[in-house]
């Protein structure tokens, strides 16, 4: 058993980390809220809201959400594969390589290094580092799977395996380009080439971080959590292979009344629509897999993250689809309504996956129980009330601008200036800031809990063990 | 289930591994077949739909 153990010190790292990032960018994120309708909150030059924003998508994305992917993903496959990880100490290394890039990532964007491509901000040195990264990890997770020792493959690890190859051709592809010194670069695409690159790899990254990997923890954890099996193996497999059909197809509809050829946005618009079965064949997996006995959304805490989670993953893969659709596109594109549709995805479903995941795995790997159901019980209550706040807030403050900024008066000019529509989201500015504190509240809650179950796994293992790393 | 190791025979259901849930069956086959139809509507290629027209008839009116 101690190689399971020298890996699950490893994997212990990982969700630590990610915890740790998920705070900071928490923290971040509260901040620039405020700083939405405070504007004396931007403290030049490092910390105003541009370079603030950056290291909350970043930090948040690539700490707290791919640093919770590598460890939960080790610890999925060691046990579908029936084996330790077959690079461990590979896996070792890649923990402090990762907690190195993304500090260096910070510290990077808070001093104004940006290579202005929303999602792939950082720099050429950093993503030659972060390309290592992942390569890194596709050969630890790959020789792992090679040589399994279980010949099934569940439908977890195909959705670890698409998700390690679309990022690595995605991120590539889109941070070609040429240096200009250590700290600038020039990106190879030029124009709408660009534009469409960029949001080919925009939209991917999104579908490829914040959906099939976290698809993966759901396919396992669900059942792991609840003792009821998968409702359809065959349901599961046609989702799988349709989505990562579908979504390589659909970025362009970031592109909706842009120059890029009308046929490329309706290729896109058609796949992005197309979209909504095979997300909906895991939403509906599901809700089949808990309906045999709903009695467990009551006894077994976990199962509530795991099923709102996933009704928030269906609402937000008919939501976001729809706005692809360009009458829809030209009422709320460019509007607050995008972050709303973005945080209901990374708050509903992401976070609320991510953290039901790491409170199945803690106890586990600390071979002792969760410290209390109760303090779960109010993060979960937090954390959708908090969520709900901001993504309907930024609902309704969207549609208004959207609706504010193509009035016309009869002889057809603009009926309201830029500044009166600004003004008119103060009151949901600060509603979301409300939002974010109490989401923020939550995650108080959940990170509390997960020390104090360590600290009780500590003690029971005695000083012996070696602890967090 | 046991903890330490996974049997994937636990994972899925034995009965149900096969079923496609006819609703679901609609909408996917329903999808593909609006998808069609878009991309010849919305095609400039195929059906002399663009965008510019589109605007120009928007503001006419």
């Amino acid at each position: 058993m101690s190689a399971y153990q020298y890996d699950h010190q490893t994997i212990k790292g990982f969700i630590i980390s990610s915890v740790f990032w998920g705070v900071v960018g928490i923290i971040i994120g509260l901040w620039i809220s405020i700083q939405m309708w405070q504007p004396s909150w931007n403290v030049a030059p490092y910390f105003t809201f541009g370079r603030l924003r950056v290291v909350h998508t970043n930090i948040l994305g690539f700490g707290f959400g791919v640093g919770a992917i590598f460890g939960l993903n080790y610890y999925i496959s060691m046990r579908l594969t029936k084996r330790p990880l077959l690079f461990p100490k590979l896996a070792r290394f890649h923990l402090y390589l990762f907690n190195t890039a993304i500090a260096l990532a910070a510290v990077s964007l808070f001093a104004g290094m940006n290579q202005s491509l929303e999602y792939a901000e950082l720099e050429w040195p950093l993503d030659i580092g972060i390309v290592v990264l992942w390569i890194i990890f596709a050969v630890n997770l790959f020789g792992t799977i090679i040589k399994r020792k279980e010949e099934q493959m569940y439908i977890s690890l195909w959705y670890i395996i698409a998700t390690v190859i679309a990022v690595a051709v995605l991120y590539i592809v889109n941070n070609l380009s040429v240096p200009a010194g250590l700290f600038k670069s020039y990106s190879l695409f030029a124009g709408i080439n660009s534009a469409n690159v960029q949001w080919w790899y925009g939209h991917n990254v999104i579908g490829f971080i914040f959906s099939t990997p976290i698809l993966a923890m759901f396919y396992y954890f669900l059942p792991k959590s609840t003792g009821l099996p998968i409702y359809s193996h065959r349901l599961s497999i046609i989702s799988l292979w349709s989505l990562v059909f579908a979504y390589l197809w659909t970025g362009a509809h970031h592109l909706v009344y842009t120059p890029l050829p009308d046929w490329i946005q309706t290729l896109a618009i058609v796949f992005t629509i197309f979209l909504i079965a095979p997300s909906w064949g895991s939403v509906v997996n599901g809700f089949y897999t808990v309906a045999p006995d709903w009695s467990k959304m009551r006894t077994n805490y976990l199962t509530k993250f795991f099923i709102f989670a996933i009704t928030f993953y269906g609402l937000q893969t008919v939501q976001g689809p729809t706005q692809g659709l360009r009458v829809v596109s030209q009422l709320i594109h460019y509007t607050d309504w995008v972050p709303g549709h973005v945080h209901m995805g990374t708050m509903g479903w992401v976070t609320m996956t991510v953290c039901a995941s790491i409170y199945y795995v803690i106890p586990r790997i600390y071979k002792t129980e969760i410290y209390s159901v109760k303090v779960a019980n109010s993060h979960f209550y937090l954390v959708l009330i908090g969520q709900l706040i901001f993504s309907v807030s930024m609902w309704i403050t969207g549609i208004q601008q959207g609706a504010l900024w193509k009035a016309v008066t009869p002889e057809g000019t603009l009926k309201y200036t830029f500044m009166e529509t600004l003004v008119k989201n103060y009151p949901f500015w600060q509603m979301r800031t409300v939002g974010g504190l109490i989401f923020a509240a939550g995650m108080l809650f959940f990170v509390y809990n997960i020390a104090m179950t360590i600290r009780s796994g500590n003690a029971i293992s005695g000083p012996a063990s070696k602890g967090v790393r | 289930m046991t903890d330490d190791l996974d049997n994937i025979e636990d994972f899925e259901a034995k009965e149900t591994a096969g079923k496609l849930p006819i609703g679901w069956l609609i909408l996917f086959w329903g999808l593909i077949i609006w998808g069609v139809y878009y991309f010849i509507a919305y095609t400039p290629g195929i059906s002399g739909w663009s965008q510019a027209k589109a605007y120009e008839e928007s503001v006419r009116k």
